[in-house]
């Protein structure tokens, strides 16, 4: 019996893939500090979390990550894309590659990626909600209303988020960003 | 018909249903493997005489009851799961069979967790994923027609200090066997067949038009829907109907393999809010809130809600109605057969948040509460799959007119 005409199949890396969700967990992850300073609504979420919160999001089993959490002063801080060795009491992991690539080209909103069992959630769900709630406002500010409208349910109303906060918030988010402040 | 690019079925639960399922427990539990179970239930049931009719059907057999741990409450917690693991565990029990309504099988799912992952408190389980490989063997068998727990993923269980419920989440909190035994809920009373009939009523409902809907969450959910809209009032009227019985145990089977497919949406969302402000019991919750989700979600889902008419109302009404005004008459529909329940039930089938009372007679949600419920709703899962957003706001304003009674003002409703 020839064994060689019965090939192994070894995983691919998918390395493009994975060096854009990279990069997209990197913008968000800094542009979530970013807001955490600009934004009302996502500094009170953060002050309403745990002192001690930390939450990773990222792709199963081997990432690429971004995990952010809460200073002492209660505001957001971006941590960096390496979650070995820190306490995260949050872990939001996408299960695959291919999935993570429909949420991160806004093909699949948060919400229908739930929906379609996507994530995982290891962790307390209401601090995962919140999280939600911040990756919601955050791509908000980050993209324009054609694309950001696909990946949220309900793009907010005027009376919600003005035109003028929007978009003064945005120059600043990208700003402190790019930055890192 | 709707489908999506992508979807998930499981329903791996082998149902045994009839006039005297029962009987098959102890072969059931042999081709398990296992000869020693812990009854997990709750003093009602005990009450009744049930669990006399579960002992009767393993007599003879080889099977010893390890222990039956009976102090399930109707709002069960974290608390009561870890002590009766304690007692699985010191009676060297090798299996669970639960009787009870979704509070005891919701149970029952923690004491298996920790029985067979190790541990001392549930809690450590929390959230979807965190229990990762085959539990103990496990039978459900309801005594109310209403959760689905028999066949759902989930194990809803409170933490009654931080006045919230937890939600355990995993394709192995599936029992093994769901037994559905027209006895077990001939005695349940009107008052509590009313809103447990609703809940599954309102499972089928928000898995046929909330996010996650699909092909087979579809098939079951709208067979839900026939069996229960045709049985629910003639079962509270004649409680002692064994076929329509044993009709609202099948339907509230398939409405759970639906929502545990599809899971569900607002409905749940502010119930299980005000269940955990307020302490209200679930099926009231459902029973009350679905005519307020449906209205809440019709600008995107009222061809959904159409259909809904047909199983509900039967053809003739389905066929008679214009297309158009299928979506109003699923909701006057179901704000009609609520009215008949509180009818039936000589005034204890709540229709709006301001008529709930407790055993004394006490307001169960006063209005300055409201606030509360809305904020614990933003820290429930359920919102996910709801199809439109609920901020705060949004929740206030359906609180509001759920308070009162009032059809939804439409156009408060903001529309993504």
């Amino acid at each position: 019996m020839n064994y060689d005409s019965y090939p192994e199949i070894k995983p691919g890396r998918k390395t493009i893939k994975r060096i854009y969700i990279a990069v997209m967990l990197f913008i968000v992850g800094r542009a979530i500090q970013a807001a955490g300073r600009m934004d009302k609504t996502v500094r009170k979420e953060f002050q309403n979390l745990k002192d001690d919160f930390v939450f990773a999001l990222g792709v199963h089993p081997h990432g690429p990550w971004m995990v952010v959490g809460r200073d002492t002063k209660g505001r957001a801080r971006y941590l960096g894309w390496n979650p070995e060795g820190k306490k995260i009491p949050l872990k939001m992991s996408i299960k695959n590659v291919e999935s993570a690539i429909l949420v991160f080209t806004f093909q699949e909103s948060t919400s229908v990626a739930f929906a379609r069992n996507r994530f995982v959630v290891d962790g307390d769900l209401i601090d995962a909600l919140a999280v939600v709630r911040v990756l919601d406002l955050v791509e908000v500010y980050l993209l324009p209303k054609l694309i950001a409208a696909l990946a949220v349910k309900r793009y907010p109303k005027w009376s919600e988020l003005s035109p003028v906060r929007k978009h003064i918030g945005r120059v600043a988010i990208y700003t402190r960003a790019l930055l890192g402040f | 018909m709707f489908l999506p690019d992508y979807y998930e079925f499981c329903a791996r639960v082998k149902t045994v249903a009839g006039h005297r399922a029962l009987d098959k427990i102890p072969s059931m539990l042999s081709s398990l493997g296992v000869t020693r179970p812990m009854i997990i239930t709750d003093r009602g049931v005990l009450g009744a005489g049930l669990i006399k009719l579960v002992s009767g059907a393993i007599k003879g057999s080889k099977l010893k009851v390890g222990a039956v741990y009976d102090e399930v409450p109707p709002d069960s917690e974290y608390k009561i799961v870890n002590t009766a693991a304690k007692l699985y565990r010191a009676k060297k029990c090798d299996s669970i069979i639960a009787v009870g309504g979704g509070s005891v099988l919701d149970t029952a799912k923690g004491v298996n967790i920790l029985v067979s992952l190790g541990g001392a408190n549930i809690l450590e389980y929390e959230g979807a994923g965190a229990v990762k490989r085959k539990l103990r063997p496990m039978i459900a068998i309801p005594t109310t027609s209403g959760t689905g727990s028999e066949v759902t993923v989930v194990a809803v269980i409170a933490d009654h200090q931080k006045k919230v419920k937890i939600p355990f989440t995993s394709y192995f909190l599936l029992p093994d066997i769901a037994l559905l035994d027209s006895r077990m809920t001939k005695t349940l009373p009107p008052f509590l067949t009313a809103p447990t009939g609703m809940d599954a009523i309102t499972h089928a409902c928000e898995a046929y038009y909330c996010l996650a809907k699909n092909p087979l969450s579809d098939a079951t959910a709208l067979t839900a829907i026939r069996l229960i809209s045709a049985n629910i009032l003639n079962v509270v009227k004649k409680p002692g109907d064994l076929q329509g019985r044993l009709d609202l145990a099948n339907g509230a089977i398939l409405a759970g393999m639906a929502f545990s497919n599809s899971m569900v949406g607002m409905v749940h969302n502010l119930g299980h809010a005000t269940g955990g402000a307020c302490g209200v019991p679930h099926g009231v919750c459902m029973s009350l809130f679905l005519p307020y989700g449906l209205e809440y979600n019709m600008h995107k889902r009222a061809k959904e809600i159409g259909e809904l008419l047909f199983p509900l109302a039967g053809p003739e009404v389905y066929a008679a109605t214009p297309l158009k005004q299928r979506p109003e008459k699923t909701i006057e529909y179901i704000r009609k057969l609520n009215q008949n329940l509180h009818d039936a039930t000589g005034g204890r089938h709540a229709r709006f948040l301001k008529e709930i009372v407790d055993r004394e007679g006490r307001q169960m949600v006063p209005k300055e509460k409201l606030p509360d419920i809305a904020r614990t709703a933003q820290g429930d899962g359920a919102k996910i799959y709801n199809p439109e957003e609920i901020n705060y706001d949004d929740a206030m304003m359906v609180l509001e007119h759920a308070y009162e009674g009032k059809p939804l003002d439409r156009r408060k409703v903001r529309k993504g």
